[in-house]
């Protein structure tokens, strides 16, 4: 029976309320609320919401308050304010000893969210040394914005957010204090603004190098394969990106088919070419890189150009790549011969880059920053006057050949070639081949079989990076003799700059440096001479192999009029395609076309840079210094796994050469980028041995609040990436872990020592420190692997479980400083407050006794003579017969939990209350019986259920089902079923009763699919929602969930009940639930051939009682 | 309308349903788009973004019509209220059915705070079916239409006589179900589901 609605106008106005009236009447709530909100956002946003919001604000929550509107309560407040924090500052300046001027005098700091240390302390500092602090934002009386973070937001509005203020981070105040004098705050500008502000030229742009010095290590390791050359965005402003000319000397790379998908323009804007060295680039281009493409080509900054240019993208985009270096991984040499793939070797990732050329060309710039840390000079400022420069371009022949062969005099003039396996079948890739060689054919990038084909008597060396190391260094101390303007480009290439008055004929000068190279490292060099960094390279090309080229200015249109586009820098495949089919092929040609329809046609920067190029302009400055954005480490040869444990132990070793950088470079990092290497699902075999083969390339990344170096951290963060890929781990051909938001150490650092209980334990005289990392062999095992099969399963499940709260609550600061504790430096024994020692819970004296290894009990005994610690050490080391680690984090996280844990170890002790400090000690190790023989029952017992079958999970998986069942205490257990009368359950109410009737009875099922279900039904919470239960059971069960086949019928009958009894229960109310229930149970019968049956059997019966009370079917 | 204790809590509990209907009922006709999306506004309800119908008619024919299912609601007569949307020929092509029961039986005080925020997820559930729904074609029609326990008496209240038996055309089959959400608590359970019309249907 049913009645339209539609009903007569006239009925309308019958209506008592509208839809109006409603909001109406809920205005009043929201406006208040939004009230507090807007008082909130205003200290932060300037004002600008006084505009819109200020009038219908006052309107409706200051009708009554003594103000006419908002503004003038706040300036009231404000007011306020003030006098406050006169009045404190006055008296804590006559309590302090401040002597002479105030450092802070005219200083007027607002501090903006989040900070280390926290507004309220850097208040106090200003406070004691004479400066202003803000409560709200104001333009005019705040001078300086301090804040460690911003929002993206924010960046992106940079200048409504500061008005135009300086942004800085709050070590300028704190390194002020220090000094005891004000600091410029030019180099404490934050980050993210420096980055920003990268196409505005101003001043403080060039200061900026001031900024970039000071930073620790910027050493450029992105990836074995990947070597991005970064530049430090703040100084692009008055300088060119070196796009093209790291290449550490025309290796090349082979084409693989999988580089087809590559962005057009990224390709054409990346590759670059070098003359005599075809150079050709795979596909694998980094993300930013992707991403923000035309970056590669701020090659040509005018400054015109650059005004136009807002600063639209957040500094990540200003990344610059440098595909120059990119190979395919095949260039890498491979593990020693036995060990060829993930498979084999376990130490795999590690002798992978230890037989890296790219690897070596990697962290060779950090060798070298440290050899010649003057290097970062800064003198382009008097470099944009005008006077006359000229660039030597410096490039070793064939570097990797011919510092092979110098000890090989006969060898000279025989084709040679540098490849990490001479196999002649193999399918490794050449790395560099002399002269000779190249006559032939051979090339750096192809196959060694196709090599020996070419030149049947080619002769093949290894690598020697040693040797590479010293002629390297040989090269930069004669280089650095002649002078001190010099750019690093590679081990093996670098440009220097001279100014006319300072030599008088720079070829003879390079005549000089080519010849002392000579004669010191018996290797050969080639030297290009010429206006700017552009020319000076391409001269270069002409040079090789073992000369010298001048292109003087006047002759420049000459020479480029003829070159071939392709020998630009800049230019790579794609783009050299595009412009051969407009007919163009050469420089000449390419200058006849207008600038605007280049930047039309190929978008700004790049038709910028094209029209640049073409006329032999390029504005780069010499010595830059290019700071690294990114570190990582990716690895795409011989990447096979067979299951899951594989996949984890890599990732594992992965992460920890990643940490090991980070730490080289002396920088913590906050986003976390997973590159995988998905097999596509028509590849064959890849042709190169052990290679990736055609793949999908795939990412995930994640920025957590608190940068970090730590591995263990980075491998809970690349675990979760994993994890959100859901991919095959037999598909992975190659992984790589890539770590961006890079922040120097020493002001990372001072969040995390606050919390670390060094502080704690230290004296005030421990200044030295021994530093060992301390690491737990077990709690590695237990945290990093998710997949733990049948046996380990209920560890691993526990370990992941409680990984589970910390992992998702990653975003929160204060959780994840906690886990970065965990390797700290311990102090010196001698250095501990004993005092502080003795008074610590027995509990968490064993544990940093344990640390020690029992030198602190030995300490403390001497001291006391008493043995009362001893004691008990022995006993929780007694216990502690399989060591059971627990994750820093969830020891963090869930106190009830940890305290619980202890409890076998405390028993004899009545319980020590140590919840508060359990949170701060950083690095857990605890002990758990090694069976539940050993479990004190009257504890375990005293446990809420859920806390129970954690334990009892974690407990060796040998317990017996009796031990289980004797310890119970729960009072529905007796309804304990035997297995023979479980089919004869359903007259039974199986949902009656809080847990459900079923509970019980499955967890004594021998069933093993009962027994997850009763599991499940505590870890979802007790909420007796079957969906819950289910849900749970699909996320943490991977096993297959009929082991066993026997007692099927019973068990797809017994299920049958339960699923039957629950649709009557909640079709009525709630068909949501069943409609969820079922969704999932459909999910498994994928997985389960016994749910599938109970799935078949059950099915139509919902449908006929969804029909019966809806009329209809579920549609599922 | 007064508010206060001297309802009853059926009163109450169908107060709070009409208000929720209208503009649940308003968020479904947005969702579908039968009218340009400037035709609604934004507006906040139990703190949730809903869309409020600009247009006087519209905004009159929803308010109307569930005002005027509020004495039956009350009385828990209401078993459906569905909103149904018809091609050009007049046959329903999906149909969004709020399932309602109001407690009779319930005594004590209506826990308003607690209703709108189980109410709220409807409005959070909505815009994410939106996959699940059909696409309308043009020129298609909707009406809300009311399902009853039994028929109201003339009698019991004079609001009766404004509606008239529907003869909305049905479907043959069986329709198909996807629930949307699911709400029961004390006294008052709403359940939204979608229906379409069951796979044999269409072949004809």
């Amino acid at each position: 029976m049913s009645f339209n609605s539609s009903r007569s106008a006239d009925s309308g106005s019958k209506s008592k309320r509208s839809f109006n009236s409603i909001s109406s009447n809920r205005s009043g709530n929201s406006n208040s609320s939004d009230n507090s909100k807007k008082k909130k956002t205003t200290q932060k946003t300037l004002g600008m919401a006084w505009g819109s919001n200020s009038r219908s604000a006052s309107r409706s929550s200051f009708r009554n308050s003594p103000f006419s509107d908002f503004g003038s309560y706040m300036a009231v407040k404000n007011q306020k304010l003030q006098e406050q924090f006169e009045a404190e500052a006055t008296s804590s300046s006559n309590s302090g000893s401040s002597n002479g001027k105030p450092i802070f005098q005219g200083v007027s700091i607002f501090v903006d969210g989040f900070t280390v240390p926290s507004s309220q302390e850097l208040k106090g500092y200003m406070l004691k040394h004479g400066g202003r602090f803000e409560n709200y934002f104001s333009r005019h009386r705040v001078t300086h914005i301090i804040c460690s973070n911003l929002p993206d937001s924010k960046i992106k509005n940079l200048r409504s957010f500061s008005a135009g203020l300086p942004v800085v981070k709050p070590a300028w105040l704190l390194d002020s204090v220090g000094a005891n004098k004000l600091l410029s705050w030019v180099p404490y500008q934050l980050d993210q603004v420096v980055g920003e502000t990268h196409n505005q030229p101003k001043l403080s742009s060039f200061f900026a190098l001031k900024s970039s010095a000071v930073s620790v290590g910027s050493t450029n390791y992105v990836t074995g394969q990947e070597n991005s050359e970064i530049e430090d965005p703040s100084l692009k402003g008055g300088t060119i990106n070196d796009a093209d000319s790291s290449g550490p000397c025309g290796y090349t790379d082979h084409s693989k088919p999988c580089s087809r998908d590559w962005d057009d323009s990224v390709h054409g804007n990346s590759t670059s070419v070098r003359s005599g060295e075809v150079t050709c680039h795979d596909g694998k281009f980094s993300e930013g890189n992707l991403s923000e493409p035309s970056n590669c080509l701020m090659l040509d900054k005018g400054s015109v150009d650059d005004l136009d240019q807002p600063s639209p993208c957040p500094p990540s985009a200003s990344v610059v790549s440098d595909n120059a270096k990119k190979s395919t991984s095949s260039a890498i040499t491979g593990p020693s011969k036995q060990h060829h793939s993930t498979l084999v070797d376990p130490n795999f990732v590690e002798n992978y880059f230890k037989k890296s050329r790219l690897h070596f060309i990697g962290t060779w710039r950090s060798r070298y920053r440290k050899r010649f840390p003057s290097s970062k000079y800064s003198s382009s400022i008097v470099n944009a006057s005008a006077q006359r420069t000229s660039v030597i371009h410096v490039d070793m022949d064939c570097f990797f050949v011919s510092v092979v062969i110098r000890n090989h005099p006969e060898l000279r003039d025989k084709p040679v070639a540098v490849c990490h396996s001479d196999n002649p079948r193999g399918t490794a890739e050449i790395s560099s081949a002399n002269y000779p060689a190249r006559d032939y054919g051979v090339r750096a990038g192809i196959f060694v079989r196709d090599a020996k084909a070419l030149c049947p008597h080619l002769t093949i060396f290894p690598y020697d990076f040693e040797a590479y190391e010293e002629v390297a260094d040989q090269l930069y101390d004669i280089l650095h003799k002649h002078c001190n303007r010099i750019q690093a480009v590679s081990c093996d290439e670098a440009f220097i700059e001279v100014t006319d008055s300072e030599v008088e004929d720079p070829q003879f000068l390079a005549s000089v440096i080519r010849k002392e190279i000579v004669e010191t490292t018996g290797c050969t060099a080639s030297a290009g001479i010429s206006g700017n960094l552009l020319m000076a390279r391409l001269a270069t090309k002409v040079a090789k192999p073992n000369g010298q080229c001048c292109i003087p200015s006047e002759k420049v249109d000459d020479y480029l009029n003829d070159l071939p586009i392709k020998s630009l820098p800049g230019i790579g495949r794609v783009l050299e395609e595009k412009l051969k089919r407009k007919q163009i092929q050469t420089c000449g040609q390419l200058r006849m076309i207008p600038k605007e329809s280049l930047q039309k046609e190929f978008g700004v920067k790049t038709g910028d840079m094209l029209w640049n190029y073409s006329r032999g302009v390029d504005n780069r400055l010499v010595g830059v210094i290019q700071e690294s954005k990114s570190v990582g480490a990716e690895v795409n040869w011989g990447v096979r796994f067979n299951d899951m444990k594989d996949c984890q132990h890599f990732l594992m070793n992965l992460c920890k050469e990643v940490s090991l950088r980070l730490q080289g470079c002396a920088v913590e990092g906050r986003t976390f980028t997973l590159k995988i290497k998905k097999r596509r699902n028509d590849a064959e075999e890849p042709v190169k041995y052990m290679g990736c083969g055609d793949c999908e390339n795939l990412s995930h990344s994640m920025t957590v609040p608190m940068a970090t170096d730590d591995v263990d951290i980075i491998r809970r963060l690349t675990t979760q990436l994993f994890g959100s890929f859901h991919i095959d781990v037999k598909d992975i051909r190659g992984m790589g872990l890539q770590v961006s938001k890079l922040e120097s150490v020493d002001t990372a650092k001072q969040g995390h020592e606050r919390n670390s209980i060094r502080s704690w334990l230290a004296s005030a005289s421990a200044s030295s420190k021994q530093q060992h990392e301390i690491g737990s062999p077990a709690k590695e095992s237990a945290s990093g692997e998710i997949d733990k099969q049948h046996i380990d399963e209920s560890l691993g499940r526990f370990s992941t479980d409680l990984m589970g709260p910390a992992v998702q609550i990653g975003t929160n600061p204060s959780n994840f400083e906690a886990p970065s504790n965990q390797d700290f430096a311990l102090p010196d024994l001698g250095d501990l407050d004993l005092g502080v020692v003795e008074s610590l819970p027995p509990d968490l004296f064993s544990e940093i006794n344990d640390i020690y290894d029992g030198k602190l009990i030995n300490l403390m005994s001497k001291k006391k003579g008493k043995s009362v610690a001893q004691e008990r050490v022995q006993v929780a080391l007694k216990e502690g017969g399989g060591p059971f680690c627990c994750d820093p984090a969830c020891v963090n996280e869930n106190c009830v939990v940890d305290k619980e844990e202890k409890y076998p170890v405390d028993k004899i002790q009545s319980g020590p209350s140590n919840v508060g400090i359990s949170t701060e000690v950083p690095n857990k190790l605890d002990f758990m019986p090694s069976s539940l023989s050993q479990v004190d029952t009257s504890v375990l017992q005293q446990l809420p259920e859920e806390l129970r079958v954690d334990i009892l999970q974690v407990l060796p998986a040998h317990r017996q089902p009796e031990c289980v069942s004797d310890i119970n205490l729960d009072p529905p257990s007796k309804a304990k079923k035997s297995p023979e009368n479980q089919a004869s359950v359903s007259s039974k109410e199986l949902w009656a009763g809080n847990p459900p009737e079923w509970v019980a009875m499955f967890k004594h099922s021998n069933c093993y699919i009962f027994r997850i279900l009763a599991d499940m039904y505590y870890r979802s919470g007790s909420t007796g929602r079957l969906s819950a239960i289910l849900q749970c059971t699909l996320s943490e069960s991977q096993t297959l969930l009929d082991a066993s086949n026997d007692g099927w019928d019973d068990a797809i009958c017994c299920l049958c009940d339960l699923l039957k009894q629950y649709i009557k229960l909640r079709v009525e109310t709630d068909i949501e639930e069943i409609y969820v229930c079922f969704r999932l149970l459909k999910r498994f019968t994928t997985k389960s051939k016994l749910l599938s049956q109970v799935y078949n059997v059950i099915f139509p019966h919902l449908q006929a009682s969804v029909g019966e009370s809806y009329g209809g079917s579920l549609n599922i | 309308m007064e508010r206060g204790d001297n309802q009853s809590p059926q009163a109450q509990t169908a107060r709070i349903l009409v208000e929720f209907l209208e503009a649940a009922i308003t968020s479904i006709v947005f969702l579908k788009g039968v009218y340009p999306s400037g035709a609604f506004e934004r507006r906040r309800y139990m703190n949730v973004v809903v869309q409020k119908a600009r247009h006087p008619e519209l905004r009159e024919y929803i308010n109307s019509a569930i005002t005027g299912l509020l004495p039956f609601i009350q009385k828990g007569l209401v078993e459906r209220v569905a909103v149904i949307f018809f091609n050009s020929e007049n046959i329903p092509l999906e149909r969004f059915i709020f399932k309602l029961s109001v407690n009779q039986s319930y005594g004590s005080k209506v826990e308003e705070a607690e209703l709108e925020f189980s109410l709220r997820s409807f409005f959070i559930k909505l815009p994410v079916v939106e996959p699940l729904t059909k696409v309308l074609p043009q020129d298609c029609r909707w009406e809300i239409t009311a399902y009853f326990r039994s028929l109201p008496h003339a009698s019991t209240s004079k609001d009766a006589e404004l509606w008239i038996p529907t003869d909305t055309k049905e479907w043959l089959q069986p329709p198909l179900i996807t629930p949307v959400k699911s709400m029961s608590s004390e006294p008052l359970g709403v359940q939204l589901y979608l229906e379409h019309p069951s796979v044999s249907e269409l072949k004809p």
